[in-house]
């Protein structure tokens, strides 16, 4: 509950356009219920002033109930037309309140915060949660909200006749509209989670079938994939069938109800119309009433549904929406820097919830200007050099010291306009490659990019694009190659201009030539810039000012590459395996 | 419109699989509503019977026990209707699932490369599953639409001739103005919106790039542009809506009008002192009215089932429809033979018209041999492997094994059995790592396991988890290493041990230790035998007793390393590009 409130408390600011909405569809609902029970109150008592003659008939007052049919009907038309327009602008404003809001609690948690929310399946989970949330407003809050005043105001009316009849219609809606409803959902649950869970093995299956068919076939498992497959379609045809006899139940009993309610007030109705309690014209209007109340409730079976998803959603994006800052940010003016240069004495890093320190006790000196390279093994922490200069992570003991002021103390925007940076990881968002470029410049002008894409050797392929500029680089960059997508974050540290420039791993997945050619064509990049080159390749390291060799988030070695090769350390056996015998 | 038609008359031709299970809930339907017009009829008898002949409850109690009879005989049809439904469906959707799956085998690894494998997956489990809507629900209303208002008219004309004409009239007038004000049109709309919900894409995109706007100081404005495009999209999205929605206004216009019609009609006529209708006639009519209009109701509902069945038929069709490579002419009595050598003669190839990717191949692969395929990408080194592997056929030339046996006459089973693939990224399947292993041998043992492991350096890390090769696949936190995956594809083809391998070097720069061990397993698993690798390394293409040279299509040159440095050629040059680089 306390979830549905705080959801509530997000909309608030909306909560005109939704109030607004749910008034529209209570009306619809009203005009109905209206429509039908004056209708045949309407026939009934002018069927009676006509057997009356024309005393009766000269007393009756056609014009009045002929007018509110049509007024009904009219408000019907209208109020349905307008409800679905408002409830669905309603509901994109809602989702994009949503997501600025979680986008903004978000932000300030990645990288490290987010750690455990690394793969795309989970974020995408999220991102996928926050749709569900959506629902909350169109498919539960209004369906309830509506449908308890509709059944306290419809069954009021039936108040002004008899209590009995109030009642019994007000305890047929709320156990037709509450108590089915969340039985199917119950019985319905364990069958529709097992199916959920049978689905995402299905799709692994198929998944892995498609990507590795050729293994699959030359392994001859070709008639086991088709064997698998048939048998997670029976469990699900299995599970189906039986929430199809739930649902079944649920609808055939939600009409059973309706005209069991019609049965019951005839029952209640007819002993007070035979004693001269109420008059003979209100028994159609009765039943023509209890027909037309049950549009109420009809959207509640659905409604419980999304209450259990929306629910589970809720509590997901909750709890990382409430996820505690990894470090606090220093606040302030940040620090004056002249040098860029960075002086690492005995530093310790160790990431959220590590076993071992990533950086242990490591002392590095890099001089403004100069540039170096970090050697080492996947898991030596090089990239935690990396993540500790753009405060990514915070780090426990030692110091760190940025042009001479300890990192601690910029705050961490701040501290980034320091650093271009390179990597693999380096995200292409799905839109144009123009709008790539501007995230590292937003002002940049036309010329800019391009010679930005100039000296990233990529503005022949660009022209070479019918749309150019406004080519649309695919998701994750998957239309581009390896190599052009590595590219393109070129282009970006060209633009952001940069004193540091940081290369982490930046040919990591190229092939070895479009991985020469690609260093190749940073070499204009380095020039003026303090450079740290990470990498576990020997590539490009004889034109760096000093290699660093780092294992177990220490340096062991450092030196030119000459030197190094020459003391006969790792480096040398690393030169040796890497080029065969002949080398 | 045309081509929605198109995909209805195939998935009706589908339908036909389970015709009969679909007449039967038709005529369930149906049943429930004749019984419907019998129950306004009995209602209408006993409010009348109340109201205007001043009967006790007593005296109508046996016509409201009949009542409560046709209540629970319409419950019980409705619920034999939703599950003779979901029978009629599920039959279509395990035929489909089991027809996607098999024609997919069939086209092979090549053909599907470029379909997402995600997109398949969605089209087999959400796409099958959207037809069942159309099966289940929208067919029986189309029967039920007409059926049902007419039976109603037949029973409203006797009673009372100028209400049956209003309905006549309107009736017609639903569809006819939903079908003018844009019937399809909402359903494209509703489709809108529905992308529009899914514009969560974008948002996706923005907080999977979340750190690379951090590095550039972006991230705080971000939220901003989120918003604007909802926005815009918002705008464009309702301005289509807010029209689209005007259908189900007329269909309200209608219903809603034509029930005030009968009403103040039949009302102005009751008001007569010698009345041309009764109070019963008037009130059985009035009960009939909404449920008239009740099955166009249900129509524009599930109009938008068939429009996302139909869409997701098209692709459902679409991959059934990609054609099959064509069968061997006459399949040929293929003994298995220990010793494999491969002839390539003339071989061509070309993925899609204009593009060709092998162009005249002449290739020798002698038994016994460990020959490399060098070249830079594009030269068709892959799609002479696919070829060698049965995955694509030859639009001319052709392979020969041991000399004589053309391969596209041997049943690809057949061939596959004689083989091992390893591929450049090599798959790990749900399942044990021992599984995962074992998948071309399932009936070996632990030593047989433990050995092939040994041999492609994987028993280490693998006897180091702690439940070693019970270990699942998905539970590995981390996951495994590039290097690990690539150990254990070599573990599988060892344990395999078949006369011809052919493998595709790893690309991806694994890190020192694991490139000499992989490296290392390598070798030791080809060595001596036929063996066809796509060398991406250097050291690779050295060791080799023969190594082909691919450029654009062809072969440039062949021969052994030696030979190939001193004839000067591409490879010459390759080598001297590695070996300048890097200065060692």
């Amino acid at each position: 509950m306390s979830d549905y409130i705080r959801l509530l408390k997000l909309f608030f600011p909306y909560k005109f356009w939704m109030l607004g909405g749910a008034f529209l569809a209570l009306l619809t609902i009203l005009s109905n219920f209206g429509l039908l029970a004056l209708s045949g109150w309407f026939l009934a008592s002018a069927a009676l002033a006509g057997l009356g003659g024309y005393a009766t008939l000269n007393l009756y007052n056609f014009f009045l109930p002929a007018a509110g049919v049509r007024a009904f009907a009219t408000t019907r038309v209208i109020s349905r037309w307008l409800e679905r327009v408002i409830t669905h602008e309603a509901t994109f404003r809602l989702l994009a309140q949503l997501r600025s809001w979680f986008y903004s609690r978000l932000e300030p948690l990645a990288p490290a915060g987010l750690q455990g929310y690394r793969s795309g399946d989970i974020l995408s989970r999220l991102v996928a949660d926050i749709d569900t949330l959506n629902n909350f407003y169109l498919r539960v809050f209004t369906p309830f909200l509506v449908a308890g005043m509709a059944t306290v105001l419809m069954s009021g009316f039936f108040a002004f006749f008899s209590w009995r009849l109030a009642i019994a219609l007000f305890l047929f809606l709320a156990v037709s509209g509450l108590v089915l409803p969340f039985v199917a959902e119950r019985l319905g649950a364990r069958s529709g989670a097992e199916m959920t869970d049978l689905q995402s093995d299905y799709r692994v299956q198929i998944v892995d079938g498609m990507q590795g068919m050729g293994e699959l076939l030359t392994y001859g498992a070709g008639p086991e994939i088709l064997r698998r497959s048939r048998a997670v379609n029976d469990a699900i045809l299995q599970r189906q069938a039986k929430m199809a006899q739930i649902s079944g139940l649920g609808t055939a009993g939600m009409s059973f109800m309706g005209n069991l309610a019609i049965w019951v007030i005839l029952i209640l109705a007819i002993p007070l119309i035979h004693g001269g309690h109420l008059g003979p014209s209100d028994l159609p209007m009765f039943a023509l009433g209890v027909m037309g109340s049950f549009e109420a409730i009809v959207a509640l079976p659905l409604a419980f549904q999304f209450l259990g998803q929306t629910r589970q959603a809720a509590r997901r994006i909750f709890s990382v929406a409430d996820s505690a800052l990894p470090f606090p940010d220093a606040s302030g003016p940040a620090p004056k820097v002249q040098q860029p240069d960075l002086l690492l004495k005995d530093l310790h890093l160790r990431y959220p919830g590590g076993q071992q320190d990533a950086l242990a006790g490591l002392d590095l000196h890099i001089v403004a200007g100069s540039k170096v390279a970090i050697l080492g093994a996947t898991g030596a922490g090089k990239s935690s050099i990396a993540n500790l200069l753009l405060r990514f992570y915070d780090y426990q003991s030692g110091s760190a010291q940025f042009g001479g002021h300890e990192l601690k103390n910029f705050p961490a925007d701040d501290l980034r306009e320091y650093f271009a940076v390179v990597s693999q990881r380096s995200y292409l968002f799905h839109t144009t490659i123009r709008d790539n470029l501007l995230v590292a410049k937003g002002d940049a002008e036309e010329d800019e990019l391009w010679a930005a894409l100039a000296a990233a050797q990529l503005d022949d392929f660009v022209r070479s694009q019918p749309d150019g500029l406004d080519t649309i680089v695919g998701e994750g960059g998957v239309k581009l190659s390896g190599g052009q997508g590595r590219r393109v974050a070129i282009a970006r540290a060209i633009l952001k201009n940069a004193p540091w420039l940081v290369l982490d791993e930046p040919t990591e997945g190229l092939d070895p030539l479009t991985e020469m050619e690609f260093l190749r064509d940073l070499q204009p990049l380095m020039q003026g810039r303090t450079v740290l080159y990470i990498t576990h390749r020997l590539l490009g390291l004889e034109q760096m000012d000093r290699v660093f060799i780092m294992d177990e988030g220490r340096v062991v070695e450092s030196g030119t590459f000459a030197e190094l090769l020459k003391q006969g350390g790792q480096l040398s056996h690393f030169a040796t395996f890497r080029h065969g015998a002949s080398a | 419109m045309a081509k929605a038609e198109r995909i209805d008359q195939r998935l009706m031709q589908e339908g036909r699989r389970t015709r009969g299970v679909l007449y039967f809930g038709i005529g369930l339907g149906l049943a429930a509503g004749l019984l419907i017009i019998l129950q306004a009829f009995i209602l209408a008898h006993i409010i009348n019977g109340v109201s205007f002949q001043g009967l006790s409850l007593a005296a109508v109690m046996p016509l409201l026990w009949a009542l409560l009879g046709l209540f629970v005989l319409r419950a019980a049809l409705s619920w034999a209707g939703e599950l003779v439904a979901f029978r009629a469906s599920a039959r279509i959707k395990t035929y489909l699932r089991e027809q996607l799956l098999k024609h997919l085998l069939q086209l092979g690894p090549v053909a599907i490369a470029g379909e997402r494998s995600a997109d398949i997956a969605s089209t087999m489990i959400e796409g099958v599953e959207a037809l069942e809507p159309y099966f289940s629900r929208y067919l029986p209303q189309m029967a039920l639409v007409s059926l049902i208002p007419l039976a109603i008219l037949m029973v409203v004309f006797p009673e009372d001739w100028i209400s049956g004409l209003i309905l006549l009239i309107t009736g017609p007038l639903v569809p006819f103005f939903m079908v003018l004000v844009g019937y399809a049109a909402e359903a494209v709309n509703q489709r809108q919106w529905r992308k529009m919900l899914l514009m969560s894409a974008h948002f996706l995109d923005v907080v999977q790039g979340l750190t690379t706007l951090k590095i550039f100081g972006r991230a705080k404005d971000e939220i901003e542009i989120v918003a604007r495009i909802s926005d815009d999209y918002r705008r464009s999205t309702m301005a289509g809506l807010r029209v689209a929605f005007l259908t189900s206004a007329v269909l309200e216009f209608f219903a809603s009008l034509s029930i005030a019609l009968v009403a103040v009609s039949l009302g102005a006529r009751l008001l007569q002192v010698h009345a041309s209708v009764t109070f019963f006639t008037a009130f059985f009519v009035l009960l009939l009215a909404p449920e008239y209009f009740n099955p166009l109701r249900g129509l524009s509902t599930h109009y938008h089932a068939r429009m996302s069945a139909i869409a997701a038929a098209k692709r459902i069709f679409e991959i059934l429809d990609m054609p099959l490579p064509e069968k061997p002419q006459q399949a040929v009595e293929y003994s298995p033979s220990t010793e494999i050598s491969l002839s390539v003669r003339n071989l061509h190839f070309s993925y899609e018209a204009g593009r060709s990717a092998l162009e005249g191949v002449n290739a020798e692969f002698p038994a016994g041999k460990v020959t490399a395929l060098v070249g830079a990408s594009g030269a068709g080194k892959s799609t002479l492997a696919s070829a060698l592997l049965g995955f694509v056929q030859a639009s001319e030339g052709d392979i020969l094994v041991n000399g004589q046996m053309p391969l596209n006459a041997i049943e690809p089973e057949l061939w596959w059995k004689q083989l091992a693939w390893v591929p450049q990224n090599p798959r790990l399947f749900h399942g044990s790592l021992g599984d995962n292993i074992r998948i071309g041998r399932p009936d070996a043992d632990l030593t047989a396991l433990r050995e092939a492991a040994q041999n492609a350096h994987a028993l280490e890390f693998i006897e180091n988890l702690p439940d070693g090769f019970e270990t699942m696949i998905g539970d590995l936190g981390q996951g495994l290493s590039g290097g690990q995956i690539q150990r254990i594809a070599l573990a599988r083809a060892f344990l395999k041990n078949p006369p011809l391998f052919i493998l595709d070097e790893a690309t991806a720069n694994l890190d020192m230790e694991n490139e000499s061990l992989v490296l290392d397993a390598m070798q030791k698993l080809i060595t001596g035998r036929t063996a066809i690798v796509i060398a991406h390394r250097l050291a690779t293409a050295e060791r080799a007793d023969h190594i082909i040279v691919m450029d654009a299509g062809r072969v440039a040159e062949s021969g052994s390393h030696q030979e190939l440095l001193a004839a000067g050629g591409v490879y010459a040059r390759m080598v001297a590009a590695y070996r300048g680089e890097t200065h060692v």
